[in-house]
């Protein structure tokens, strides 16, 4: 579900406890990645990585012995046990949905609970990436590939036993169009979507007007509604469907305790892979002080941690014996981002500059613990679009300051700024870096960005604004550098980031990147089919953006899981946990009755 | 007092509105940008629709009345967050809000006044430093810390388990009787309270103390000893009375952050209160949730100034209203 939702601005550094949880497969903006843990402090080795069908590598195994804190972790489960079903899980949530309207919802746990409630015509299998059929039994994708026809499974019930049918695919389509529907963000996606169509009672038709390889992605991820549920009159947007949700997924919708609890249960007639896990408690816990005292007093079976959390707390006990704990990659990075509408920022020598100004290496061991990687380029670090020959560009302040006097910007009047005249005018090197309130981490990572910038002569000044206006000056352009990052799908299209339309509005592209070089191979890998095709020219795109440094690229951040271990058969796939997998020992499934 | 209210909300209204941030810019994300954007593109077109569907496409002089009719009727909306009548959320925020203040206030009186009283009796003695230097020490302890040091040591980090870790109920609260229902309640919060009370009881008790020490030095408490009454009936009956109005003028103030709650006890107890949704619709731009929640304040505090007025008369005779 919702894998339409291809890029969201999230806060920087989510993983680290504002909670971005996410086991369900489904849910699309979750994490994924490979499977054993990483000496994360070794940059991605390049020793002829083999690329699978869908192009996601396996993380690079640890060279060396791991840093303590990843002994043990992404236990292998036993092959030899018998699945049984049975028993509650208890999971935490950071923060409580503001809604369960698929359409109308926009935030992580909403997808999350969503993820299992709902069903979309077809979805990635977790492992090998392929699209699997779900509401949709198999796809017909026209010559052109500008018309994908899906024949829809039948025999398949909404929760309250009502048929499924193309009706409901119909109407999906139709509320997701409709202007009265608070679906704004999801809405600006689907702009190039011509139309979908109803063949008969199980063939629906989406038409869409330009070609580009993402459409059967953006196709099958369409979140399905029950017609026959919201289409009765009442108002959408407010519709008690959204307090309490009818879907056709594995779990059934059970109840939501307002600013406590929602609870899922196995749907038993599900037309796929069951679940074993029979009942799903996800309990709202927003500080993650208290989260882990829960935890570790045996409240929760299942919490995401934070990288300070998983260093500490969890090499103590009742952590170690009470709990599995799990370690994969987002499908994110974040980055300092550089306007380049200012003065000093034009000039790709001075930003590289700023990169070999800023200490990667250093800042992933001592503040993110070694947990994550450093990224060169907009993909996902562990896709084939992504090229691992890229080496990042070292930490190396003489170098960096060789560069800025070559490019001009030279301490004149002694005040131990660098300064340079442009366009007559004498401009200080000095420049305010925004980042957004209430990450620690973040501020951090800028108080020494500042520090090193200082020792080389820029002033930096901070500057920490709350989210909400944040986000407002970001669209303003009104910013000089930024820090803050993306999270993406397992393929990614750089066109609403990097292309040079995307400065204006309806784009993210922020910082004012224009290249018409770039441009091209944005727009010539749209419409290219062949992966082989897409991935030389994103190899290229890659190798561009490392030249120019846009941005300097920082990290990939695990997600840090832990799990109960009466919780068994956890399964670290390569889009993260599946419920599915998950099994209690009928001896252990009393815990939390029945 | 209407007149003062309807200035109150239009002021909060007016800022509220004109902070930078809109919930239609933080919904889109990286996006778009709903306001200074290229007119004409689709994305403008949707930006714009969203905007109509939340009724911020009128001009702020329209949206002002619009809203005070509705509040005339006691409809404060619905939140652009999840669409429920912002009623609905009040309402299973003020309960819970409302038990802990009301604890924490009955808690710092309880304890402070009798503490006032004895530091103003017994000024200059060893005891009352002591206690002053306790109450100052406990004044200047963040409530944070102390709220993660209980936690620890009594709720489960692996010290004493006496309190549970957070909540406001047991998970199996509803099926209980009233008698246990209440006692689990007053378990589960006693923490919070506690957190919410040990900083007030320096300055509550050292109104009372000066309150007192004035009282303690007038005639007629000298007549009272000399007419030979026990120094109880003196410092209870004659001392105690006089010296109270500081303190009920203080009460007054509190009736507001009764329903205020307390956004970081909340969220390390794990208690959902008014402090966490008052502050959460602060960040989301949710304009609905925040008027109701201001709209509330500006009513308790102007209860709170009449009530405080009435009670300086039922304390104090000497004061009467025509």
């Amino acid at each position: 579900m919702r894998k339409a939702a291809i890029l969201s601005l999230i806060l920087a550094f989510v993983a680290l406890g504002c909670g971005r949880s996410g086991h369900a497969p489904e849910s699309g903006q979750n994490p994924a990645g490979g499977g054993a843990p990483v000496e994360s402090t070794a940059t991605v080795q390049s020793s002829a990585p083999i690329a699978d069908a869908n192009g996601l590598i396996e993380a690079p195994k640890p060279e060396g012995p791991l840093p303590e804190h990843l002994v043990g972790a992404n236990p292998k489960p036993n092959p030899n046990e018998t699945p049984v079903d049975g028993g509650t899980i208890v999971e935490r949530m950071a923060s409580e949905p503001e809604t369960l309207n698929p359409l109308t919802a926009t935030d992580a746990y909403a997808g999350m609970v969503l993820g299992l409630v709902m069903d979309s015509l077809a979805s990635r299998n977790p492992d090998t990436l392929d699209w699997e059929p779900y509401l949709a039994e198999s796809w017909d994708i026209s010559q052109d590939h500008l018309s994908y026809v899906f024949h829809l499974r039948k025999g398949v019930k909404w929760h309250d036993g009502a048929p499924f049918n193309a009706d409901d695919v119909l109407y999906s389509y139709q509320k997701l169009m409709d202007s009265s529907v608070s679906a704004a963000p999801l809405r600006n996606y689907y702009q190039d979507l011509q139309g979908v169509e109803k063949i008969d009672d199980y063939t629906v038709k989406f038409s869409w007007k330009k070609q580009y390889f993402m459409s059967l992605e953006m196709s099958a991820g369409f979140v399905i509604l029950p017609k026959h549920v919201f289409d009765n009159g009442e108002n959408f947007n407010t519709h008690s469907a959204g307090r309490h949700p009818i879907g056709t997924g594995m779990y059934k919708f059970a109840n939501w305790r307002s600013n406590d609890q929602i609870v899922l249960e196995q749907n038993e007639d599900y037309f796929g892979r069951k679940p074993h896990i029979k009942r799903i408690i996800y309990k709202l816990i927003p500080d993650d002080n208290n989260a882990i005292l829960q935890a570790s007093s045996g409240a929760l079976d299942e919490m995401n941690v934070t990288q300070e959390q998983w260093v500490t707390d969890l090499m103590k006990p009742p952590f170690p014996e009470k709990f599995n704990k799990y370690f994969y990659y987002n499908q994110y990075y974040n980055y300092i981002g550089w306007n380049e509408l200012r003065p000093f920022f034009q000039d790709k020598t001075v930003r590289r500059a700023m990169t070999m100004l800023v200490d990667r290496e250093g800042i992933l061991k001592n503040i993110l613990h070694d947990l994550g990687v450093v990224v060169t380029g907009p993909f996902y670090v562990f896709s084939d679009a992504y090229d691992r020959n890229i080496k990042p560009w070292p930490y190396d302040p003489k170098e960096a300051r060789r560069l800025l006097d070559e490019a001009g910007w030279i301490d004149h009047d002694g005040d131990g700024i660098r300064d340079k005249v442009v366009d007559g005018k004498t401009v200080r090197f000095s420049f305010t870096l925004m980042i957004p309130a209430g990450r620690s981490v973040v501020e951090q990572i800028a108080t020494l960005v500042q520090e090193e910038m200082r020792k080389s002569g820029i002033e930096v000044n901070l500057q920490k604004l709350e989210w909400a206006v944040f986000i407002q000056r970001i669209n303003e352009r009104s910013f000089d550098a930024i820090i803050v990052g993306w999270a993406m799908g397992v393929e990614q299209d750089p066109y609403q980031i990097w292309h040079s339309s995307m400065i204006g509005s309806g784009g993210s592209n922020a910082i004012g990147f224009s290249n018409p070089e770039a441009d091209k191979l944005i727009e010539e890998a749209r419409p290219e089919f062949d992966r082989a095709k897409r991935t030389e020219i994103y190899h290229k795109f890659h190798a561009f953006l490392h030249e120019e440094q846009p941005y300097t690229f920082m990290f990939c951040t695990a997600n840090l899981v832990i799990v109960d271990k009466r919780v068994h058969n956890v399964i670290v796939h390569r889009l993260g946990l599946d419920i599915r997998d998950w099994f209690i020992p009928i001896e252990l499934q009393s815990v939390r009755g029945q | 007092m209407v007149p003062t209210l309807i200035g109150i909300t239009l002021v909060t209204f007016v800022i509220v509105q004109l902070a930078p941030g809109d919930p239609v810019t933080l919904a889109m994300g990286m996006q778009g940008d709903s306001l200074s954007a290229t007119r004409g593109t689709a994305t403008q077109q949707i930006v714009l629709e969203q905007r109509k569907l939340l009724g911020l496409d009128k001009p702020l002089w329209m949206r002002y009345p619009m809203w005070l009719g509705k509040l005339a009727m006691l409809d404060f909306g619905r939140s652009f967050k999840d669409q429920r009548p912002v009623k609905d959320i009040l309402a299973e925020r003020l309960p819970i809000t409302i038990q802990i203040e009301l604890l924490s206030v009955f808690l710092a009186y309880v304890i402070s006044i009798p503490l006032g009283v004895h530091s103003a009796v017994r000024a200059g003695s060893v005891s009352e430093r002591i206690t002053t230097v306790i109450l100052f020490i406990l004044y200047s302890l963040p409530s944070f810390w102390v709220a993660y040091i209980l936690l620890y040591f009594l709720a489960g980090g692996g010290y004493w388990h006496i309190f549970p870790i957070g909540g406001a109920s047991a998970p199996e609260a509803a099926s209980y009787g009233a008698g246990k229902w209440l006692v689990d309640r007053l378990w589960h919060l006693a923490l919070p309270v506690l957190v919410l009370t040990y900083g007030s009881f320096a300055g509550l008790s050292r109104f009372m103390r000066t309150g007192m020490m004035d009282v303690l030095r007038q005639d007629y408490i000298r007549t009272a000893r000399a007419k030979g009454l026990s120094e109880r009936t003196v410092i209870f009956k004659h001392a105690m009375r006089n010296s109270i109005i500081p303190i009920v003028t203080i009460l007054s103030g509190l009736l507001p952050g009764l329903i205020g709650g307390a956004v970081i006890t909340e969220t390390i107890f794990n208690v959902r209160g008014m402090g966490q949704l008052g502050y959460n619709a602060v960040l989301a731009r949710d304009y609905p949730v925040i008027m109701a929640v201001a709209v509330l304040s500006a009513v308790l505090t102007l209860v709170g100034i009449l009530l405080s007025d009435i009670l300086y008369a039922v304390v104090d005779p000497r004061i009467k209203y025509d």
